[in-house]
């Protein structure tokens, strides 16, 4: 028994310390409150997501450091112009947090259109429209925003998390907040987790928003 | 029978340390399923502990920007920004996540002591704290760079700091190797080996205690037994207490953990960096530093800790190995060369983005 014992203690003790490492770091440093238009052409395929991001009161403050403005504590959308772009040229790298699915296939989006920033109450909000590469019609449409490796949370308004612009109106949307520890009070789509879909500890984070239309 | 009562002592001590472990293991597995070193498992989402200290800690981090805001027009904030930094710094739970795994790793691999553990810890967290520090005030501050251009800078320094692990890992590997294979000896050597490393096997496993309380001032001691041939080059014998030119680090007591201080504190806490350029753009830069080597603390204290249960859970360890003959250096020096390896693997992994969860996102 002892020898076993041993090796045993000895792979925990390894173990442990690369898991408490690797462990420890996925933890948010920015927060977005998040809004969402999903759009849709008048034959009912869907073209494009339109996000509304606010980051918060750190963040904000973070990413402004450093632009010039004409009078002192207020942006402009033209002044925050530059900072729009490089925004949404960054979010590239990170399939702009957004993971959509129509019937089960996954979909790509091409480069944001018609952003700004716009800075109110200490807050910048990021405002952007993600095209599909081929907008399709789906009975059943998924979408997930969040971060997969947690340096973000992504949480939705309270009021008006999710809208559909232009869908048919029969199509249902049903939005899940994530059920991680911070969110553990929003405890909706906890059987989404348990049916061993999200097979990702990321997938904690996400926020899913499903559309059906018949 | 004292063998035994000690054997008894040891098992009871790694029973605990087992139960310790298991249960962090436990609430940390749940976040680590796509982590290369856990398996993948189904997400179990409300992680206990991890879950509890994830709530904590953003709960603290959200607090600050408010507390830097009423700073401004009443110093006394200054005091609660300084205590919720802290308990930020505790639950953070070491700025860069590989802090811990490095020093801890670094800790088993070298034979350290808890002394030095604490020591490390603290050092490589004060480096992170002044290393964020200078790059905001640098940066921001003096340059009134943009946050694209300090986040730049801070990727590079990322980029720099998984390089200096994966370094730092193949030179523990490279000098850990050796004594792996050499306790690795085909049977013959070996026996003539564990003769006349009789008296050293037994040092290590009663004198361990002796060589702790020397530590601070006994550099030649593991040379005690040099009159045997071997132990002149069997590094892990004198090396950990009394290190030599040629041996890991270069000479030196101190210079010899540098290493592991730089390569941990060379990259910032992102959740410092956010902080300074928040009071600096709130006018309260110094406030801005107080809270980060406030911060640096509280990983600091977190940080030792671990240290000093690995450098527990490896003294179990070779308690226990040591309480049989022969094979028990072999299981030893396994274990260092396994740390050692960690260090490398973690390493490459953060450079080559399998630890995902370890990047700085610039937006």
């Amino acid at each position: 028994m002892r020898p076993a014992l041993r090796r045993l203690l000895g792979w925990l003790v390894l173990a442990c310390a690369a898991m408490l490492g690797a462990a420890a770091q996925a933890h948010p440093h920015v927060w977005i409150t998040a809004t969402s238009e999903l759009i849709y052409a008048p034959d009912g395929t869907i073209t494009g997501v339109r996000h509304a991001w606010t980051f918060d009161d750190m963040f904000s403050s973070y990413a402004l450091q450093g632009i010039e403005t004409k009078t002192k504590g207020a942006y402009t959308r033209e002044e925050l112009a530059p900072l729009a772009q490089t925004n949404v040229e960054s979010l590239k790298e990170y399939a702009y947090f957004t993971f959509a699915k129509g019937d089960g296939k996954k979909q790509k989006f091409t480069e944001p259109v018609d952003y700004f920033l716009e800075y109110k109450d200490t807050a910048l909000t990021l405002h952007f429209t993600l095209p599909l590469k081929t907008p399709f019609k789906a009975k059943e449409l998924s979408l997930e925003v969040f971060d997969p490796s947690y340096f973000i949370d992504f949480q939705y308004a309270e009021k008006d998390p999710v809208k559909l612009v232009g869908a048919a109106a029969d199509c249902k949307v049903q939005f899940q907040r994530p059920n991680d520890g911070s969110a553990a009070a929003q405890k909706l789509g906890e059987q989404n987790f348990l049916d061993g879909s999200a097979s990702n500890f990321a997938m904690m984070f996400a926020n899913k928003i499903m559309v059906e239309c018949p | 029978m004292p063998m035994l009562s000690r054997a008894l002592r040891g098992l009871g001590v790694s029973v605990a340390v087992l139960a310790a472990f298991a249960l962090l293991d436990g609430a940390v597995h749940a976040l680590l399923a796509q982590n290369p070193f856990g398996a993948p498992r189904a997400a179990e989402p409300e992680g206990g502990i991890v879950g509890w200290l994830l709530a904590k800690q953003s709960e603290f981090y959200r607090q600050m920007s408010a507390t830097i805001r009423a700073a401004k027009s009443d110093g006394s904030a200054v005091w609660t920004l300084l205590l919720i930094s802290f308990a930020y710094g505790i639950f953070h739970a070491a700025g860069p996540g590989h802090g811990k795994a490095v020093i801890s790793s670094y800790l088993v691999a070298n034979r350290e002591t808890a002394r030095r553990g604490i020591v490390l810890s603290f050092a490589s967290a004060l480096m992170q704290s002044l290393i964020a520090v200078l790059i905001v005030g640098i940066c921001a501050w003096l340059l009134n760079a943009t946050a694209k251009t300090m986040c730049g800078a801070e990727k590079a320094i990322e980029i720099a700091s998984y390089a200096l692990i994966a370094a730092f890992g193949a030179r523990l590997v490279w000098v850990k190797g050796g004594g792996f294979i050499r306790a690795f000896q085909p049977p013959r050597p070996a026996l003539a080996m564990a003769a006349a490393h009789h008296p050293h096997d037994h040092g290590h496993g009663g004198d361990h205690h002796h060589h702790h309380a020397h530590e601070r001032h006994d550099h030649d001691h593991g040379h005690d037994h040099g009159h045997d041939p071997h132990h002149v080059h069997d590094e892990h014998c004198g090396h950990s207490h009394g290190p030599t030119p040629a041996e890991l680090a270069g000479p030196g007591g101190w210079q010899r953990g540098l290493g592991a201080i730089v390569t941990v504190g060379i990259r910032p806490c992102s959740g410092a960096i956010l902080v300074l350029v928040f009071a600096l753009a709130q006018g309260l830069f110094w406030a801005g530093i107080a809270a980060t080597f406030a911060m640096g603390i509280g990983t600091a204290i977190t940080v030792a800790a671990i240290a000093i249960l690995t450098v527990s859970a490896r003294g179990v360890a070779e308690k226990l190995s040591a309480a049989r003959d022969g094979g028990g250096m072999l299981v030893m020096r396994g274990l260092e060369f396994a740390a050692a390896a960690l260090v490398l693997l973690f390493g490459i992994g953060l450079l080559l983005g399998y630890v995902a969860s370890e990047r700085v996102t610039c937006l």
